[in-house]
């Protein structure tokens, strides 16, 4: 068993390092300063840049926090009129790029949007600047990641055995102090899981920042790398968002539990009804929650659309909706299957912190712009072509470039954390017992990956997969760099006419992104329930 | 154990055959392959009509400016780029200055195009020129009140003023054309003028400023020319209305967007024969149409709506200065906080 056990080890590290080697050639980056930029940089920009990070960082991981476990345990907990639906349509905000609702709630609530023209012509108040400060980005981003710590959070309330409640009632508790004594405690873990995702997605954002035109870190990487046309310096900069990253993923790992996205023990009974008024004020909060985030910008890209749709509806959608799938299925296997392959329960990796890191690496692509990975990835086999023909050899360039290849792979490093998670939380779920049992039975450890495993791991295979595959047809500036000929997806095409300010035509596009999206949010519900 | 140990060869040889899939389809002397900055809803059409004249085809790649400068740089000579086109005479310049063109000298082009919008060796050729200049609310300003990019900076505009963000092109080239024109510190009070008399936080797009001057969250702004057309097509009687600037100085900051054949080309013949097409008159009339900017060919109108506002004087700065003094700009812009 010892060889077997190096032998697998290293198998897995190599994964886990190929899978992490965007982030090392950011790192490289080091090796070539760059005085003067850093010093503009430094005086100049750095300061604004991190305290605006850090208000933004502060301000959506309390928002998304809160709304999040309020909206789950609300949801698992208590019954009340419309609950059933509302449920799973909590989940489709999911589905809607972040990019996509900032261009919406920007044309409804900028001074000119509908709003703010009847909050003057009707109520006669005074207008006011949307963009100016930070509660107008951070409400939006708070309504498009919320989805991942109500996902969490309800998860984990599921879980939550009834009978401890009943038991805190039974001794006359009132469901108020029930909630912040016994749940709200117990799913702690869970929704520190859904926060560490919302933060790094913030922290890699660009789309929504720049429709906001709000300045964040990410906004000194583009502009080192669009104004001052250095990339190393851009990578530089990257490579300190992947270090706090691993704090978050650091403290987060404190915090976690067996924290998932999905739930195997359904409660069926609600240890709490909600009557009369109260019960139909939990909907209308509920409901609102979901008119915002997703009902209200649907309405309003259909709206936008509606005109256009003849005219911008053609042939060429047929590649761009092929492009797209393709693109998402192929990503989403692939990354699941190295998902899978590194959270499958190996007695290696109970005693090896060598591994366990090792894999922590290779889940904090999540925290990398997608441009700069995209560029990261570029520099990088060039290096290798570089090296490869100083040896005599070929260049390895022309294989890459314009391959689908280097598409996918940043797909890969970036979504790892996603299917990952979500997929070492149902093996955790494996106990040793079964392992030992089995063995003693003499079964080969193939057998036991087919046997037992995998099996047990497909709710949370499912579950990573689906999330991964709705990431990955959003994905944007990845592919806008990286993709072949003939590669267009949704997801370029709402930004190339949104980017022109056509928002009427880029609303098309959008909104077949949205509907992809929310089928595979229905098909996750569904594998949920049946779970 | 074993298990791993065939999963990962299996997902590497995945990995190769999704791989071919996507490699470069062969090349030939019928196939021009561009990289465009200029989105696809404003190329395709052109390429299909040159497609129609020419029977070579035409294939494309779109994404930002200066993504595909560095693609086109990592690519080297096994780009499969025969083309690049882009907006903005600092991204063709920074593009020359990185090799990344051949140079191109041809009768037609010469006779197209005039000589102010092309690069003197032939590396580049400017096929669309975009006008920046003044737009204002003719329900709160009056004209006379109007004159030049500098006069914004004035206290009368006080919460008065729409921008674009810094981090637009169009933005950086017109704060260099400042600093070309009056050196680093009197571009610097302008541009902080510029920012205290902002009303808003700077929009992140043109059509936006618009929206704002009609809501009247501002009176005045700055925008490219083509985006006021736009408004103007849809709806005729919005209270907006040009003012050609510096009229009585160096005139309206112009801009082009352009092409040049790029150094390592394949189908370098049907790449001279694109830009060429591009330079004609049937292809700058689509030019004018589609996007309404004005024709780089000096001989071909403009479109009917362009063309109602006027002839103006354009601003004659030498285009590659844009390009460099666009790092000055930028560091400028983001010490005065203009976001």
């Amino acid at each position: 068993m010892e060889k077997n056990c190096l032998k697998s080890k290293v198998w897995i590290s190599v994964l886990a390092l190929l899978v992490a080697m965007p982030i090392f050639v950011v790192a490289v980056s080091w090796f070539f300063p760059e005085r003067e930029l850093w010093a503009h940089f430094s005086t100049i920009l750095l300061p604004n840049l991190i305290s605006a990070t850090v208000v933004l960082l502060i301000g959506v991981g309390v928002g998304v926090t809160f709304l999040g476990t309020i909206l789950a345990y609300l949801v698992v907990m208590v019954e009340f009129p419309g609950r059933q639906w509302l449920e799973w349509a909590l989940f489709l905000p999911f589905a809607v790029p972040a990019y996509v609702l900032a261009f919406v709630y920007l044309g409804v609530f900028d001074y000119s949007g509908y709003v703010q023209v009847w909050m003057r012509e009707v109520l006669g108040l005074s207008g006011f600047d949307i963009r100016a400060g930070s509660w107008a980005i951070i409400l939006t981003f708070v309504l498009v990641f919320y989805p991942y710590v109500y996902m969490m959070a309800r998860a984990s309330f599921k879980r939550q055995k009834v009978n401890i409640i009943e038991a805190g009632r039974l001794l006359g508790t009132s469901p108020l102090r029930t909630f912040f004594k016994i749940s709200l405690p117990l799913a702690r873990p869970a929704a520190a899981a859904g926060l560490l995702v919302t933060l790094m997605e913030i922290l890699a954002d660009f789309g929504v920042v720049s429709l906001f035109n709000f300045d964040t870190f990410t906004t000194a990487i583009y502009s080192a790398w669009g104004d001052f046309r250095s990339i190393e310096v851009a990578a530089q900069l990257a490579s300190l968002l992947v270090l706090v990253a691993f704090f978050l993923i650091y403290f987060e790992k404190k915090a976690r539990g067996q924290a998932k996205y999905y739930s195997s023990d359904v409660v069926n009974k609600k240890p709490y009804r909600a009557f009369g008024i109260m019960g139909w004020l939990i909907s209308i909060f509920i409901f609102s929650v979901f008119m915002l985030a997703f009902a209200m910008p649907m309405l309003q890209l259909i709206i936008w659309g509606w005109a256009y749709s003849s005219k911008e509806l053609n042939v060429r959608y047929t590649d761009l909706i092929i492009s797209t799938l393709v693109l998402t299925v192929s990503a989403t296997l692939i990354t699941v299957s190295i998902a899978t392959i590194l959270a499958l329960p190996n007695h290696c990796k109970k005693n090896s912190s060598w591994l366990k890191s090792v894999i922590n690496i290779a889940t904090l692509g999540y925290a990398l712009p997608g441009s700069i990975m995209a560029v990261g990835l570029l520099y990088g086999i060039n290096q290798v072509s570089a090296v490869s023909i100083y040896f005599g050899g070929q260049s390895i360039n022309q294989i890459i470039f314009g391959s689908i290849a280097l598409l996918l792979f940043s797909y890969i490093s970036r979504f790892m954390a996603i299917g990952y998670n979500s997929i070492k939380a149902s093996a955790e779920q494996i106990k040793p017992m079964f392992t030992q049992s089995a063995r003693l039975l003499g079964v080969s450890r193939l057998r036991l990956i087919w046997q037992i495993y995998l099996p047990m791991m497909t709710p949370g295979i499912l579950a990573g997969g689906l999330l991964v595959a709705v990431d990955v047809m959003k994905e944007l500036p990845a592919t806008y760099l990286l993709r072949p000929f003939g590669w267009d997806t949704l997801a370029i095409q709402v930004y190339e006419l949104s980017a022109e300010g056509l928002f009427e035509r880029a609303a098309i596009p959008a909104l077949i992104m949205v509907l992809f999206g929310s089928v595979l949010m229905i098909i996750f519900q569904y594998l949920d329930k049946k779970s | 154990m074993n298990i791993k140990i065939r999963i990962v060869p299996a997902l590497i040889v995945l990995l190769l055959v999704v791989t071919s899939v996507g490699i470069a389809r062969a090349r030939s002397e019928d196939l021009v392959t561009v990289y465009s900055s200029r989105k696809e809803h404003l190329i395709k059409p052109l390429f299909e009509s040159f497609t129609r004249d020419t029977g070579i085809q035409v294939t494309y790649l779109t994404g930002k400016g200066g993504a595909l400068i560095e693609r086109l740089k990592l690519e080297g000579k096994n780009t499969n780029a025969d083309m690049f086109m882009t907006v903005d005479a600092g991204n063709l310049w920074y593009a020359a200055t990185q090799d990344l063109f051949q140079a191109v000298q041809t009768q037609t082009l010469e006779n197209n195009i005039p000589s102010h919008l092309r690069d003197s060796k032939g590396l580049w050729t400017g096929l669309s020129v975009r006008a920046r200049t003044i737009v204002y609310s003719t329900e709160r300003v009056n004209p006379v009140d109007l004159s030049t990019y500098e006069n914004l900076a004035d206290t009368k505009w006080a919460g008065r003023l729409c921008l674009r963000t810094s981090k637009k092109i169009y933005t950086k080239s017109l704060v260099a054309s400042m600093i070309y024109h009056h050196g680093i510190n009197k571009a610097s009070d302008i541009i902080s003028g510029w920012v205290n008399n902002l009303a808003a936080t700077p929009n992140a797009k043109d059509s936006h400023i618009m929206n704002a001057i009609i809501s009247g969250q501002c009176d005045i702004g700055l925008v490219n020319t083509y985006y006021f057309a736009r408004l103007i097509t849809k709806n005729p009687n919005v209270p907006l209305k040009l003012f050609w600037a510096n009229q009585d100085t160096t005139g309206v900051h112009v801009n082009i967007s352009g092409a040049g054949v790029t150094k390592y080309a394949t189908n370098v013949k049907g790449a001279i024969k694109l830009l060429e097409w591009l330079s004609n008159a049937k292809a700058q009339a689509i030019y004018a149409s589609l996007n309404k900017e004005y024709p780089a060919n000096q001989n071909v109108i403009s479109d009917e709506v362009v063309s109602s506002w006027g002839s103006f004087k354009q601003d004659k700065m030498n285009l590659e200065q844009t390009g460099i003094l666009q790092a000055d700009a930028v560091k400028l812009m983001q010490t005065k906080g203009y976001r």
